[in-house]
């Protein structure tokens, strides 16, 4: 079997760099120890090795489809969704009241980077059933507790978010999908939703969608949603009916393909029930409970896929002889046989660069789910201080690996030549698996609105204190290590240049020019990630730095490419962003004829 | 029924494995260990016969401190209690074999596993040494079991594509072959934390083990580097395959 991700680094990151053994201690998590979480690990490994990774390309060749009015996925899937139900974990980060296992969300998510790595066909179908179940832990009824979280959490029953709507992508203030209230205490639903991940297949009893709708009374606008917990069959005395909930279509995507995205329409027999979660007219802040988590997971699956791609292309680089050396001089010595093309620069500045992205990809995605840990374990303003934290990474953790990871893909593919371009190699099925992370869950786009236009000024500037006082705690540290002074010394250098461009920017916003502000947002998200990622890897540098190992050199080498490769282009970036004139919303539409 | 599980942690054949500067062993600073992949089978038999047939599973194992997470490994996999035999010495069969059994002597017995070979020193030397010295039948490579009464019926690949088949009066030493009962089943999240609640008692090897250790490793040595790959020269598909014949049988000389 090919590698596709190295369990050495994960653990590395893991318990060294993270220390995820110091949040331990907390009494969330006491059950817990090193040990156990190792052999979760380990066992997730090798429930990816069996039965994710050799399925892989067979549910791309395979693809989910509609067949006779039913949805129809690889036969693996059924296999995968009873194994994930008996390994626990669907849910497992859920209070042990709720069914969960009280699991730190950070090793819930290396758990998935592993099964994501795999097969990213697969984990979408678990991921969604356990933010559904968070979700109704967090704002469901007891009643609605009762009838649907154990179904669930065994995975026996799928769950879903459903938000967009053919008019309202997006623009959830858009949603027409209404929901009226009926005697019994549910809601009369009516309407339409798409793009609905894993929302049916043949393999699971029921899905259990949560859906945005209005309820009469509510106002326009997004203020005016209410969340519906709607079954596709519904229980009604000790039996599972018809919800009146039709999957009219599965569209055929060019990435992903093994993994099922419907259309579900309700209501069209003037039966389908839904059930309000949370506050009326108030819930679309909880159904941002799931979408944030949500993005934590398409951060993780682009990260995962870049690892994948990665160790596929190193693999080629290590077999595929073409070409000779450069002397000195110039010249190459024909008589000689041909090298590996993994010893030509160009090819190790492809994959080094691969190697910083994925790796520095998934530095952050652990960063992001150990703030969602120590939020969880705190109080008052310390945990609001690391929810606050996590709400800033959160479109950064979205968003770098979905864009650099897809960059980091092409460059994989590119190691590859015209190999890289044919089926027969595995490269342009990440290619094309991971094209979709930059746009589920809120595109780059309004990922970069959210970073610029909220995060980074919300709280008055108080939460990106708090991270640039993170970043400053590891460049004291590196300080200390002669190797790594010069970047710590450019990383300063970059923190001030930020400092500069939002001085820059918010003047903008002070006179009401918001659209000029955010004009470039996307340039500064790309800025701002960057950054943050150049302080994971020296975050990672640091740690590595008091190894002596091949592995700990390696890193230490990674991180130096990714300054000198990377973290630079942030200054050219700056000037952009810097730029008097805003030649996107200047000008006639014409300047696009 | 009490079964007993004889286990040995290996390092994860993922493991990039670098020889130490003697020559004469790994390097272990960075080497992950596991639960042998062999031993995996063996576990997975001994949890399965006793959730069909009743009774308790002990897994044991012969090793120095680290080898205790072998045993959490196997408390998530259907044991219900272990015994860590620590020993440090050099790694020898008829050590290891004899600490077992002066362990296993104390302990009720009636089905004991060992498994095929460790992945590390490739000897399957154990099962059968331990056998003899606990005097009981041992049977090995066995690819089918059966409870019988107070035997077992046990089955095992021949040459020719053929079984032998055994009863065995119990006690028995079996050595479990890959898949005799099915793939291992995969540690979960509940049974790893219920794992933890399980005992493990920790003993001191009992015996004059130093005697025994007669074989000493004298070098080991990284097989030759895989040559790169090679593109056969030829205008056509009919004059490639007839330079890649002639290759096949003056250079690599296989044909």
């Amino acid at each position: 079997m090919s590698q596709y991700l190295s369990m050495e680094t994960l653990n590395w990151m893991l318990f060294e760099v993270f220390r995820l053994g110091d949040l331990l201690s907390a009494p969330r998590f006491q059950d817990h120890d090193e040990p156990s979480l190792r052999l979760i690990l380990d066992s997730v490994k090798k429930f990816a090795d069996s039965e994710l990774y050799p399925v892989f390309r067979a549910m791309d060749a395979d693809p989910a489809r509609m067949v006779d009015g039913q949805v129809i996925v690889h036969p693996a899937v059924k296999i995968m969704l009873e194994r994930a139900g008996e390994l626990g974990l669907v849910g497992s980060t859920l209070d042990y009241d709720d069914g969960g296992m009280q699991l730190p969300v950070t090793l819930y998510q290396a758990l998935n980077f592993i099964a994501d790595a795999a097969n990213n066909n697969m984990t979408g179908y678990t991921g969604l059933t356990s933010g559904a179940a968070g979700l109704l832990c967090s704002f469901g009824s007891q009643e609605l507790k009762d009838i649907y979280l154990a179904k669930m959490l065994s995975n026996e029953w799928g769950g879903t978010m459903a938000l967009t709507e053919p008019q309202a992508g997006s623009s959830l203030s858009d949603v027409v999908t209404d929901a009226i209230p009926r005697d019994d205490g549910s809601y009369s639903v009516h309407g339409q939703k798409i793009w609905i991940s894993g929302g049916d297949h043949q393999f699971a009893e029921n899905f259990i969608h949560f859906t945005l709708v209005r309820v009469p009374g509510g106002g326009p606008g997004t203020k005016g949603i209410s969340l519906m917990l709607i079954p596709k069959f519904r229980p009604e005395n000790g039996r599972l009916v018809p919800n009146d909930v039709s999957t009219v279509g599965d569209f055929q995507k060019m990435g992903q393909r093994g993994y099922t995205t419907t259309h579900l329409v309700f209501g069209e027999k003037d039966d389908c029930r839904g059930w309000l979660v949370g506050t009326l007219h108030r819930c679309l802040e909880h159904m941002f409970y799931m979408m944030n988590g949500a993005r934590i997971h398409v951060g993780r699956h682009g990260a995962a896929i870049a690892t994948a791609a990665y160790y596929a292309s190193r693999q080629f680089a290590l077999e595929r002889p073409q070409g000779r050396r450069l002397q000195a001089g110039g010249l190459k010595d024909t008589s000689e046989g041909q090298t590996l093309i993994i010893n030509h620069p160009d090819v190790r500045r492809m994959l080094l660069l691969q190697k910083a992205i994925a790796e520095g990809s998934l530095a952050l995605i652990l960063q992001a789910s150990l703030y969602a840990d120590r939020e969880k374990t705190s109080k008052g303003e310390e945990a609001a201080r690391y929810h606050d934290l996590l709400e800033l990474l959160t479109p950064m953790a979205k968003t770098y690996p979905a864009e650099a990871g897809r960059r980091a893909v092409d460059q994989g593919l590119q190691v590859l030549g015209g190999a890289g371009f044919c089926d027969e190699y595995v490269l342009q099925q990440y290619y094309r698996d991971v094209r979709i992370m930059a746009i589920y869950e809120g595109t780059t786009g309004i990922q970069s609105l959210d970073l610029l236009g909220r995060k980074v000024f919300m709280n008055k500037g108080a939460s990106l204190k708090f991270l640039l006082a993170e970043i400053e705690a590891t460049c004291a540290a590196a300080a200390e290590v002669d190797e790594l002074k010069p970047y710590v010394e450019q990383l300063r250098e970059q923190l001030a240049l930020n400092q500069k461009v939002l001085g820059h920017l918010m003047p903008m916003a002070a006179q009401g020019e918001f659209e000029k502000m955010l004009s470039d947002a996307t340039l500064y998200m790309e800025f701002f990630s960057n950054l943050v990622v150049a302080w994971q890897w020296l975050k990672l540098g640091l740690v590595a730095s008091g190894g002596g190992s091949d592995f700990h050199r390696a890193k230490v080498h990674t991180m130096k490419f990714f300054f000198q490769y990377e973290l630079s282009k942030n200054s050219s970036l700056a000037s952009t962003l810097m730029q008097p004139q805003r030649l996107t919303i200047v000008g006639p539409v014409e300047v696009l004829d | 029924m009490n079964i007993i599980a004889c286990v040995r942690q290996t390092p994860d054949t993922e493991t990039v494995i670098k020889i130490n500067g003697a020559a004469n062993g790994i390097e272990l600073d960075g080497v992950k260990l596991v639960l042998g992949p062999y031993d995996e089978y063996a576990m997975e038999a001994a949890a399965q016969i006793k959730e069909k047939n009743g009774g308790e599973v002990t897994a044991i194992t012969v090793g120095g401190e680290k080898a205790a997470e072998t045993l959490r490994h196997c408390l998530a996999v259907g044991a219900d209690k272990a015994v860590h035999v620590q020993d440090t010495g050099a790694d020898d069969a008829l050590a290891i074999a004899t600490a077992l059994a002066n362990q296993i002597k104390k302990l009720p017995h009636d089905l004991i596993f060992v498994s095929n070979k460790g992945t590390d020193s490739d000897r399957g030397a154990v099962g059968p040494m331990l056998g003899e010295l606990l005097g009981l039948p041992y049977v090995g490579l066995v690819t089918e079991i059966e409870i019988d009464g107070g035997a077992v019926t046990v089955s095992r690949d021949v040459e020719g594509g053929s079984k032998e088949k055994f009863k065995v009066t119990l006690p028995a030493v079996i050595c479990a072959q890959k898949g005799v009962r099915g793939e291992p089943r995969y540690a979960s999240l509940p049974a790893i934390m219920k794992a933890k609640k399980k005992p493990i008692e920790t003993v001191a090897a009992e015996g004059d083990l130093a005697s025994l250790r007669k074989v000493e490793l004298e070098k080991l040595e990284y097989p030759p580097a895989r040559p790169p790959g090679r593109m056969v020269p030829g205008e056509s598909a009919a004059d490639k395959a007839k330079e890649l014949v002639r290759l096949l049988r003056s250079e690599a000389k296989v044909i």
